[in-house]
């Protein structure tokens, strides 16, 4: 906030400037700005040179260019954020009375760590981010090298690990709600075959959340696997021919030689899962097509909904939703973050 | 040549400049603008209606728009003839019915909340009376003079009249009904098993009929959707009433349930979910669940009548030859009472239109042209039933003779939005498997006491 702060009044400041001088010859916006402070370390030098580079003469000129795609984010995004935390600080619910500002307070945020069912939504939210995440990666990753092994159709098998990526997740939840039925479904049916099950995928509280988490690997893993294959298709050759040149195994060679080269895709890839995780709320309801999914496997996201609409607990409900966004935040921070140090941003 | 350049270069930058700050400032302004009329309109329009109600604002002006979620099957059949009898009859409204599908109302409740929250109710809204009503505390209008001028209290049954009143007003008016404490079964298979149907007085007898069923044939004795959870708070109400009796069930939804009532009627419930449904129970929902029944996988199932409507459009499925049905055993004497109605939004944009498409709503003309293709039947009591099926025919019967007509427990008559929820939040937690009587017993008498 405070940066968005200084930034416009900067901004204004430098607006007054130009009107100011606006007869003067007008210097050509890029080629006056010094490549400035690549020596000066720290983050604030370096956030105040940027400041510098930016908001120097050609901040007017380029406001067209930025400032309405700017102001509508600002709107839609972070207005909506703000007035949402504003919302969960508050009392509101039903429709009789309107929203009273006045008396803001932290009961809603306490509320919900007193609610039995709010800690395992979160609970189960959290499980669903790491365990989708880990192992979509790990599938994705299996997957890319094997495509990268030079098979033949290899672009035929691309395709078709890619294709589940490709499907609304109202299509993919009315597949696996099929193969988890118990009596007649594809899983149960596969287990039998190997003396195992059957099963009761939906049914089991402690099974249903795993079974979910199952169905949406499979259709992101082909997602993973794209961005794998980018990373193993930017190590070049060589690094292959040395590691057999000195006798490591194929093991050895991906286990100490490939896939430590693969953690900008590792990292990129995994930021875009996470946040498909917190978004599973389609897959849910499409699940049950109604915002109760299964014992044991609801999310903050579908308790969010009906908090808000089944319960008309506004403030509640935008309570769970600051601290979904929190979750994301803490997601995407650190990526940011890891973004910046290495100048990517 | 360069000088040309020069001044186009310079002409296009002026331009790109100019077409920007007109874009800034064409942003602002709608933001502005956006927000100012907005707020305009809410005020002007409410305040202006809501003074002068006595000028018509038929045939012009804002189009009268109702929103419902019938969007399926028989509801988007029934929803259409009740839109062509209402464009028949008034023929000088202009008239929006807007289907609003999608998970039992589940999403037209979410647009019916956004709009009644940012002051744009629309002219009508289909949903259920009684506690339900409360939900909506504040924002509902006065259709007290719909009722005495059309003269509903005197064609309605009194849960009607009752149930459709908060703070001493009308509030909605009813457009038909549907009965819970229904049971459906497959002819040939309790033929097969040699069950005598009507026999059928108590939920044990049911459970020894089903347990016949399970020895006797290959079938599933009882086919439950068990993908939502309403289809289980839903029979419990029903073992509730057979098992215990009217003034109990009632005695618990106003919070003053017998602990051990309740706990037996969850015993019974769980006896059966234990016992006598289909092991895929838990991935089905309604459909594929009654689809059970069609197919004679199945012998019984309990639904509101609503199930019905799926036998009449089968293939080779006829009443009294394939299917049967049985009031709930143990509530022979009772019609439990669910209303579909229309809602009364305050600060209506039409409210003259609105009034006058409630008059119609409430009449027999509209409840026949809905009811007898949405499987439910008219809420008056003097309505000429002979285009109706046998079925429906026999459920009017038992709605105009019934001793007692307790209110729906999942379908909003009998406790508040807020309650229902949260006896939904207890089936799911402690009764979906393994069912958890004691926790279960609790959390429904906490969820209604307070």
């Amino acid at each position: 906030m405070l940066a968005i702060y200084r930034w416009l009044r900067k901004g204004l400041i430098a607006m007054a400037n130009t009107e100011d001088a606006s007869d003067d010859v007008r210097t050509d916006g890029g080629t006056t700005t010094a490549p400035a402070g690549g020596d000066s370390n720290g983050a604030i030098s370096r956030l105040s040179d940027a400041f510098d580079r930016r908001f120097g003469s050609d901040f007017v000129e380029s406001s067209p260019f930025w400032l309405p795609p700017f102001l509508l984010m600002a709107l839609a995004v972070y207005g909506a954020i703000s007035w949402n935390l504003l919302i969960s600080l508050t009392d509101y619910q039903g429709f009789a009375q309107a929203i009273d500002y006045s008396n803001l307070d932290f009961e809603m945020y306490s509320k919900a760590l007193a609610d039995p069912g709010f800690m395992d939504a979160a609970a189960n939210t959290l499980v669903l981010l790491l365990a989708f995440t880990g192992s979509t990666l790990l599938v994705g990753l299996l997957l890319a090298i094997l495509v990268d092994r030079g098979i033949r159709f290899e672009n035929t098998f691309r395709t078709v690990y890619l294709l589940p990526m490709s499907l609304s997740f109202v299509v993919t939840a009315q597949f696996w709600l099929w193969m988890y039925n118990y009596n007649n479904g594809a899983a149960n049916l596969v287990l039998g075959y190997l003396n195992l099950g059957p099963f009761h995928w939906i049914g089991n509280q402690d099974i249903v959340l795993w079974a979910v988490i199952f169905a949406l690997m499979w259709q992101f893993s082909g997602y993973a696997m794209v961005v794998y294959l980018a990373g193993l298709r930017a190590i070049p050759n060589e690094h292959y021919e040395a590691a057999k040149v000195d006798g490591a195994s194929t093991f050895k060679m991906y286990w100490r030689v490939i896939i430590p080269q693969l953690k900008g895709a590792t990292i990129s890839a995994a930021v875009v899962l996470m946040v498909f995780a917190l978004k599973a709320f389609d897959f849910l309801y499409s699940l049950v097509s109604g915002y109760r999914p299964p014992n044991g496997s609801d999310i903050l996201a579908t308790k969010m909904v009906r908090e808000a609409y089944q319960n008309l607990n506004w403030a509640y409900g935008s309570a769970i939703a600051i601290v979904l966004f929190l979750m994301a935040l803490g997601v995407i921070g650190p990526y940011l973050y890891h973004q910046y140090k290495r100048d990517n941003l | 040549m360069t000088q040309q350049t020069n001044t186009n270069r310079l002409s296009r930058r002026s331009y790109v400049k100019a077409a920007g700050l007109i874009g800034t400032v064409g942003l602002g302004g709608i933001a502005g603008c956006s927000g100012d009329s907005n707020g305009g309109d809410g005020t002007t329009t409410s305040g202006g209606d809501g003074t002068t109600t006595t000028t018509s604002d038929g045939g012009s002006g804002a189009p009268l728009e109702v929103l419902h979620g019938w969007t399926g099957g028989d509801g988007a059949k029934a929803a259409d003839a009740l839109q062509s009898a209402f464009e028949e009859a008034h023929p000088d409204v202009n008239f929006e019915f807007n289907p609003i599908g999608g998970g039992g109302n589940q999403n037209l409740d979410a647009v019916v909340a956004n709009r009644l929250q940012s002051n744009d109710p629309p002219s009508s809204f289909a949903n259920w009376p009684g506690k339900n009503l409360l939900r909506y505390e504040g924002v509902l209008g006065n259709v007290d003079d719909v009722w005495s001028e059309a003269g509903f209290e005197d064609s309605h049954i009194q849960e009607a009249v009752d149930l459709h009143q908060q703070n001493g007003a009308y509030r909605a008016v009813p457009l038909g009904s549907h009965r819970l404490n229904c049971l459906f079964y497959n002819k040939a298979v309790v033929e097969e098993a040699g069950v005598d149907v009507d026999s059928l007085d108590s939920p044990s007898a049911l459970i020894s009929a089903m347990d016949q069923v399970a020895s006797s044939t290959d079938k599933t004795p009882m086919t439950h959707a068990m993908s939502g959870t309403w289809t289980t708070t839903q029979l419990w109400a029903a073992v509730m009433l057979g098992e215990n009796g009217y003034d109990s069930y009632m005695n618990f939804i106003e919070g003053n349930g017998s602990e051990d009532e309740v706990r037996a009627a969850f015993e019974r419930t769980a006896e059966i979910l234990e016992n006598y449904i289909s092991d895929d129970a838990a991935s089905l929902d309604l459909t594929q669940s009654n689809q059970n029944i069609i197919n004679g996988n199945a012998a019984f199932i309990h639904q509101g009548n609503w199930a019905a409507g799926a036998y009449r459009n089968a293939e080779n499925f006829a009443y009294d030859e394939d299917w049967g049905f049985k009031t709930f055993p143990g509530t022979e004497n009772m019609y439990t009472l669910h209303f579909d109605s229309f809602l009364y939004p305050a600060n209506n944009p039409t409210p003259e239109k609105t009034k006058t498409f409630m008059k119609f709503v409430g009449s027999a003309e509209a409840q026949i042209a809905f009811n007898q293709y949405k499987g439910s039947i008219p809420t008056r009591t003097d309505v000429d039933m002979s285009q109706f099926g046998p079925y429906l025919q026999e459920t009017a019967e038992d709605f105009a003779d019934a001793e007692y007509r307790p209110p729906t427990l999942q379908h909003g008559l009998a406790v508040t939005s807020q309650k229902m929820t949260q006896l939904n939040e207890v089936i799911s937690g402690e009764f979906t498997g393994p069912y958890n009587v004691d926790a279960a017993t609790t959390g429904f008498l906490d969820a209604v006491s307070n």
